[in-house]
């Protein structure tokens, strides 16, 4: 049977990239640091498949035809076509189709209703993370889209139980694998809306504390109420949340947080002890 | 409400050479997309206030990064939006 053997969660801001000379030099050892310990976590787990929870950001799909969340069950995708990730090592990122199909059926099962795809884009918000942690080498990705960008958005109740439909989607699959989960965006930040550049730092702190209480309820309302208030891209965290829900809603632990204006986000490493659930 | 014409250019000039084409002949890439005359005008105005109103915030943003506005000024237009518009709703 396969076995689930990590959940993480990370930044994607494209200013880590495009952005990163003129990182303060503290900041880019904080974001350096943080990733190599994402690395040396993901690495030290041998999965032999990381699924990964990302928005798409227009790359794949557009307001005519906008899935809540797609599960890509192909063989192959393709690495990133946005101009600035022409460095990311992988133009194209081995799937794992049966995973991938047992995950949707067992998503049908559990009464959710995913779009699905044979062939994704996987854009900067799946492979930053990838790269800056130097993940090697790289598992079999199979990437689950989550809407986070247009709305109307997934609930965040309804994040949570896609990750727990995707934890018993990995312990009822028949084969030996190892199978880690990673869900990248946020924390806040805010793009293209009139609040850009604005760092909610008292939320972020005060989201962290709520996973790291394990209280999923609290949570689950604070970030109900709260993510409608705030700018745009904090809406990433209902990855997170789809992360926490796959490690049982226990066991946060935070790598790193830094509010970081020159990338506009507040920066955020998180891992589950899910060994001590 | 989003425009789906104005939301439709923006997502086509993520290719490169759409992108390429639009920055040498904007008018001619324009002339393919049946924009309403205040939303064409707008777009030609480098209108960031109303564009806002049309597109998601995503899209914006990355419309005027390859339509060549500085990230500085883009900023500024769009910190002021939010004036724009309770000016122009009274």
């Amino acid at each position: 049977m396969a076995e689930l053997v990590g959940v993480y969660a990370a930044s994607h801001g494209p200013l880590i990239i495009r952005n990163w000379q003129n990182l303060k030099p503290a900041d880019r050892e904080s974001v350096s640091n943080a990733f190599s310990e994402l690395g040396r976590r993901v690495n030290a787990a041998r999965a032999d498949v990381l699924i990964v929870i990302s928005p798409d950001h227009w790359i794949n799909f557009f307001i005519n035809n906008l899935p809540s969340i797609c599960v890509g069950v192909g063989e192959v995708n393709e690495g990133p076509n946005e101009p600035w990730m022409k460095d990311f090592p992988h133009r194209e990122i081995p799937g794992h189709p049966r995973l991938a199909e047992h995950i949707l059926n067992t998503a049908l099962d559990h009464d959710f209703d995913p779009s699905v795809s044979h062939r994704l884009i996987l854009d900067h918000g799946f492979c930053i993370p990838l790269w800056k942690a130097g993940i090697d080498p790289l598992p079999a990705i199979v990437p689950v889209i989550l809407n986070d960008i247009e709305p109307p958005f997934p609930t965040v109740k309804r994040c949570y139980a896609w990750g727990k439909m995707l934890a018993a989607a990995i312990a009822s699959f028949p084969e030996n694998l190892r199978v880690a989960v990673m869900g990248t965006g946020g924390l806040s930040h805010s793009i293209g809306e009139p609040t850009m550049g604005r760092i909610e730092e008292d939320f972020d702190r005060d989201c962290l504390g709520l996973f790291e209480s394990g209280k999923e309820h609290r949570l689950i309302d604070f970030l109900t109420q709260r993510l409608p208030t705030i700018g745009n891209g904090a809406s990433e965290i209902r990855n997170w949340i789809a992360a926490h829900g796959a490690a049982g809603g226990a066991g946060f632990e935070l790598i790193n947080y830094k509010a970081i204006p020159e990338i506009y986000v507040g920066f955020g490493i998180a891992a589950w002890n899910i060994n001590g659930r | 409400m989003r425009d789906y014409w104005v939301s439709k250019l923006f997502f086509d000039l993520q290719n490169p050479a759409a992108a390429n084409e639009y920055r040498a002949e904007p008018k001619k890439v324009l002339d393919r997309y049946p924009l309403k005359p205040e939303v064409r005008a707008a777009v030609e105005a480098n209108d960031v206030a109303y564009l806002s109103r049309l597109v998601n915030p995503y899209q914006l943003r990355f419309y005027f990064f390859v339509a060549g506005m500085s990230e500085e000024d883009f900023l500024r237009k769009i910190r002021g939006a939010d004036k724009e518009q309770e000016a122009a709703h009274g």
